[in-house]
């Protein structure tokens, strides 16, 4: 479904409006930041993921590329971002897991972003998916995007992300264990 | 209500994480300032180059008149191949372009892979300097109909396929004519950009020389994984683009880009930048 309001914006930001982007951001930063959370379940990565993100985007004003849902194009711009973030972080981890200790100062980024008790122990459990099984649960739910369209962000059939949701969802349902009440 | 519905329900409530108001501000202080960075240095690029066409214009003329006279003289016209030199003069291409009091074009854009969807097909653009209006085709359907004007700085958005329509003012920051993104400033951002000419080729039937860019400032700078592309290929008959292609690679997709059927310099009647919102069609204006 079109987003008018949506599609204004697109067409004003491009045009070079500052208005157009404080507007996009003040509609979306949140919940970029619940998917980027979602994903990465750090509070400062994912800060930096959805920052970069609406950075990115504030630089290519005047290019083409928006086409169709802005919602839909932003969350895949923070995801892109969050997958790569990951695969830095592993490849980093390897190499000073061993000579590194954890991180004490997480408190500091922890005041930028508020979420619940309840928020909290989603991540958590999130956190505990393989990474495509959460990327779709998180997209499908949280962002409404279509299994077709996370098909072609994980360049992978229809059918995988079907079963990567439902794979997914059942993990998370027994993780949770069935304390959590809608 | 089955499992899967109520865990639905939790992630989309409380799944809800938001900036502190410190987050809040940073971030957008960051973007803006992005934002700001960019449109300074297009703007400088854009006044540095026109500046340049002021300079240039009787050099260039003074330069053409001086071989001429200087060939004549010696007897040596008969020894300039016609293929040896650009018959474009970008400069004067650029000039004509500005002048133009109308233009009408189709845009076509690919994404792939394309993961956003929902897009038109193409669009047909109406361009005058200060109003414009973008019709978008989903087949042979029009499904949605754009009009800006600069003069009243309004914007008029209507979506045929759910009989809606938004009226927006715009703010007043906006400019009093197009800049940037209009086709009329497209010579002069591949002036202002690093750039080679390319050889003749025709095009629909018209013979055309054609300009490349691979400088990532033609799109607004930053630093691409891979080079942009961007192409205009102008006819030598009448000086005019007849097509442009570009191309670049943003946030891990691949789009391409291409604006022809250009009908330079024409009287476009007002009517067709005046909003036509059918009868029926609900207003969902914020």
């Amino acid at each position: 479904m079109i987003d008018i309001e949506d599609e204004l914006l697109k067409w004003r930001f491009r045009r070079g409006s500052r208005e157009a982007l404080a507007r996009i951001y003040e509609k979306y930063v949140h919940l970029l930041l619940s998917v980027a959370m979602g994903l990465l379940n750090d509070p400062r990565d994912a800060e930096d993921v959805v920052q970069d993100a609406f950075v990115s985007f504030a630089r290519n004003a005047t290019g083409f590329g928006i086409r169709g849902n802005l919602k839909a194009f932003l969350a895949i711009c923070v995801a892109n971002r969050a997958r790569d973030r990951l695969r830095s972080e592993h490849s980093h981890k390897r190499c000073v897991d061993r000579y590194v200790p954890e991180s004490s100062d997480a408190g500091e980024a922890d005041q930028s972003l508020v979420y619940n008790e309840r928020c909290e122990r989603l991540n958590q459990a999130l956190a505990e998916l393989p990474y495509e099984q959460r990327e779709v649960v998180v997209l499908k739910v949280k962002q409404e995007m279509t299994l077709r369209q996370i098909a072609r962000l994980q360049g992978v059939s229809i059918g995988t992300v079907h079963g990567r949701y439902r794979y997914g969802m059942e993990k998370l349902r027994a993780l949770l264990n069935g304390d959590m009440e809608p | 209500m089955n499992d899967n519905e109520k865990l639905r329900q939790i992630l989309t409530k409380d799944l809800d994480v938001r900036a502190s108001d410190g987050a809040y501000d940073r971030m957008l202080h960051a973007v803006l300032e992005e934002h700001e960075s960019t449109r300074r240095t297009q703007s400088a690029k854009t006044l540095t180059i026109a500046g340049r066409f002021v300079m240039k214009k009787p050099m260039i003329r003074f330069a053409i008149a001086a071989v001429i006279v200087a060939a004549v003289i010696l007897g040596l016209l008969e020894f300039i191949g016609t293929g040896s030199k650009s018959a474009v003069v970008w400069a004067e291409v650029a000039q004509k372009v500005n002048a133009s009091r109308g233009v009408i074009f189709r845009m076509t854009e690919h994404i792939v892979p394309d993961t956003y969807e929902q897009g038109v097909d193409f669009t047909v653009n109406h361009w005058s300097s200060t109003q414009s209006r973008l019709d978008g085709y989903k087949g042979d359907k029009i499904i949605k109909t754009i009009w800006t004007n600069c003069n009243t700085k309004t914007g008029t958005l209507v979506d045929h396929y759910h009989k809606s329509y938004v009226k927006m003012t715009f703010e007043k920051t906006m400019p009093d004519r197009f800049g940037m993104a209009d086709p009329n400033s497209m010579i002069q951002r591949f002036l202002s950009c690093q750039h080679k000419e390319l050889g003749p080729k025709t095009i629909a039937g018209v013979l055309c020389e054609g300009m490349e860019t691979t400088d990532p400032a033609f799109y607004g700078g930053g630093n691409p994984p891979e080079p942009p592309m961007a192409r205009v290929w102008v006819s030598v008959e009448t000086g005019y683009p007849v097509q442009f292609e570009g191309e670049r690679v943003y946030d891990e997709a691949h789009h391409t880009l291409v604006q022809d059927q250009f009908q330079w310099d024409t009287k476009l009647d007002a009517s067709l930048f005046e909003p036509n919102i059918p009868a029926g069609y609900i207003d969902i204006s914020p």
